[in-house]
């Protein structure tokens, strides 16, 4: 079957897996969001956790020459960072916007000076980059098994989803957890630790947003530019909202929001001929989940109601 | 609790004086080699020593001082800032004159960047880059004395003043040039190019131009031109190198990445895609001989559509150096970079037809038929 000249199979699957790689680092920053806002720690430095790891990620990659250990370094710089924001916002009891707002000032200069130091030293060796995984039997399918073929941090957001509904949902932290997000009171009157709940969850939320920024660099083109995420994190943020504080509404979001990205694309090799215009620019395209999003925050489209106790101090005793 | 208290306090001034202190060194890394003396040219090579030594008549107090301001971005760019900067050094070395740059962060310190040199009187100020060229204007309609050279910005010279030359280049005929070894060179007859946004008008020449110099080659060839939006259209590298993906799974073989990090994403990610399904693939690169900045798609770059960016900003940079700048749009030159590791993939009779192509093109005996600016729907 054809369509502007292109098969439309080929074109679909394309479609798909673009939308699952853009999908990626969205779900992932929307993961780290759950588990900080689910246990009553609000984190708006998602973006910030994201661009320091990104760098790290490469920096530790192309040291390595071995892009799974600039993983381990990605996921380690932005779990050090959010344990700042941690230790601010449970242990000084900070407003926990500022804190995050710190995080991401902190970020950008972090990266822009540090990137600076290593770019000019002219010693950088080659940068790196994941391989793609295919799914055995399920990749050698013709035109359909190109789906199945991903580089792994995309395959771990999948995963991670499905893990996190499970936690969430199904185990005796998810439910202590959002306990600790609903009623922190409540919940230490049954001898939960309001505290540790809060750590560890913002600190599992970190390793998962090293993760989003892993994929901008090793999983991409192995390279780092300053300021790449550009608003990712904040993309994720929305997708969270969206999703209700869900998992897998939280994904459905990201993959909405990485869907209207790669129809950017399709769109645009599609309409190469004359005779197949669909009158629809591109723009439009990129700028139509945002306006979902404004939509839902606006009760429109049902509402999002965050945890009670999202981003209140607790203090022991009152 | 007061303690508790206090201590809150100083952990917050503490880390906001460390934030600013790391956006600030950002900054003032790139802003301190803006002051006098600690200039890359001053200390760059014995070479530029040697060179100013050797002009006896040049005394170090009445140095000619030459200042860039880069668009966002920095002088390692590995594209236009960089060029523009080698092209300024270039001639500072041979010259004996002092060269230095402000790196610029933000759209919104332009001004501010370039009034860095005026209130240091500079003689010369170059500024790289399309978007700082109102900003170009404006401080030069202020200072008449002081000579600025606009990197890639088009000028209406009616509304410009004399002491500001702008060097301009036809981007559609580098781009006609790629396009028509491109179409030489394919063998699905479909071919593509990843590009930051066509409201840039030299983007939008790139693209335009690539496509007619495709289609003059063959005229039933696919082409299809993919731009960025607006928003980070040249710093996304990621989205380039999916584009590319993209647009090979339909069946393109040969890519031309034109917009900055974006355009660079496209040549790496064609260069992945070649490497994992063993396709052949040629990626062309843009404004520089990107074989040499972009070492990671080096085995399948084709070529690169080159401005003469360092040639013409050093050319520029000497005649306004001996008062002798033109004022208006000075045209530079544009062409194609070598094969490289792919010379021996092009066959004699396609090079004999791109060196005619580029010389007719030269003499205006071949026109590429693109607007200059994206014409308005």
């Amino acid at each position: 079957m054809q369509i502007c000249g292109t098969d439309f199979w080929v074109t679909l699957i394309n479609l798909l897996s673009n939308t699952l790689e853009f999908a990626a680092p969205l779900t992932l920053g929307a993961l780290c969001g759950l588990f900080c806002e689910r246990s009553g720690v609000v984190n708006i430095g998602i973006e910030g956790l994201m661009l320091t790891s990104a760098f790290f990620g490469f920096i530790v990659g192309s040291y390595s020459q071995n892009p799974w250990v600039g993983i381990i370094g990605a996921v380690i710089s932005s779990v050090v960072l959010s344990g700042l924001h941690a230790v601010l916002s449970i242990r000084f009891k900070v407003d926990q916007i500022i804190s995050g707002t710190v995080i991401n000032i902190l970020a950008v200069g972090l990266t822009g000076y540090l990137n600076r130091l290593f770019v000019d030293s002219g010693t950088l060796p080659a940068a790196v980059t994941l391989p793609k995984l295919g799914i055995p039997g399920l990749d050698q399918i013709p035109v359909l098994g190109a789906l199945f073929v991903q580089p792994p941090i995309t395959w771990l957001a999948v995963i991670l989803v499905l893990v996190a509904n499970y936690v969430m949902y199904f185990t005796r932290w998810g439910l202590r957890t959002r306990a600790v997000g609903e009623n922190p009171g409540a919940a230490d009157t049954v001898g939960i630790n309001v505290y540790f709940m809060r750590y560890a969850n913002v600190l599992i939320g970190g390793a998962i947003a090293g993760l989003a920024g892993a994929y901008f660099t090793l999983e991409s083109t192995g390279t780092f530019e300053t300021g790449m995420t550009h608003g990712s994190g904040f993309i994720a943020l929305a997708a969270l909202i969206f999703g209700k504080w869900t998992p897998l509404g939280l994904w459905g979001a990201a993959l909405l929001f990485g869907l209207s990205q790669g129809l950017s694309i399709t769109f645009q090799a599609l309409q190469q001929s004359s005779d197949c215009q669909f009158g629809v620019s591109k723009d439009v395209l990129v700028m139509l989940p945002y306006i979902l999003t404004i939509l839902v925050l606006a009760g429109v489209v049902g509402r999002a109601v965050a945890p009670a106790a999202d981003g209140q101090v607790y203090e022991k005793g009152r | 609790m007061k303690q508790r208290k206090f201590s809150y306090l100083v952990m917050v001034a503490v880390l906001f004086g460390l934030t600013m202190l790391m956006s600030a060194c950002d900054l003032g890394g790139t802003a301190s080699s803006a002051t006098p003396n600690s200039g890359a040219a001053a200390s760059n090579t014995p070479a530029g020593g040697a060179a100013t030594s050797s002009t006896p008549a040049t005394a170090a107090g009445a140095a000619i001082r030459v200042g860039l301001v880069t668009d966002v971005g920095k002088v390692d760019d590995k594209s236009f800032n960089q060029s523009a900067w080698e092209g300024v050094k270039g001639a500072a070395d041979k010259n004996g004159y002092k060269a230095n740059y402000i790196e610029t962060a933000d759209q919104k310190d332009y001004a501010t960047n370039i009034q860095q040199f005026v209130s240091q009187k500079y003689d010369i100020i170059v500024t790289v880059g399309f978007l700082i060229a109102d900003a170009t204007n404006k401080a030069a309609t202020a200072n008449p004395g002081i000579q600025f050279i606009g990197v890639d910005q088009f000028q209406d010279p009616t509304k410009s003043p004399k002491n500001y030359t702008s060097l301009v280049f036809q981007e559609d005929q580098a781009g006609y040039l790629a396009g028509a070894l491109a179409a030489y060179m394919s063998k699905t007859g479909h071919i593509g190019a990843v590009l930051g946004t066509d409201n840039v008008p030299p983007v939008y020449r790139y693209g335009e131009g690539y496509r007619q110099g495709a289609l003059s080659v063959n005229s039933s060839i696919k082409v299809d031109t993919i731009y960025h939006e607006d928003n980070n259209a040249f710093n996304d590298p990621d989205w380039g190198s999916k584009t590319a993906g993209t647009l090979i799974s339909n069946g393109a073989d040969v890519i031309f990445g034109a917009g900055g990090k974006t355009g660079n994403g496209a040549l790496i990610g064609l260069a992945q895609t070649a490497a994992q399904s063993g396709k052949t693939l040629y990626a062309i690169g843009v404004d520089t001989d990107q074989y040499l900045t972009v070492p990671e798609a080096q085995k399948y770059l084709l070529s690169s559509a080159t401005k003469g960016l360092s040639d013409g900003t050093s050319t520029l940079v000497t005649m306004a150096a001996n008062k002798q700048a033109p004022g208006g749009n000075f045209t530079g030159k544009v062409g194609l970079a070598p094969f490289h590791d792919l010379d021996s993939a092009v066959s004699q009779a396609t090079k004999d037809k791109i060196t005619k192509l580029t010389s007719d093109i030269a003499s205006g005996a071949v026109k590429t038929g693109v607007a200059p600016v994206k014409p308005a729907k």
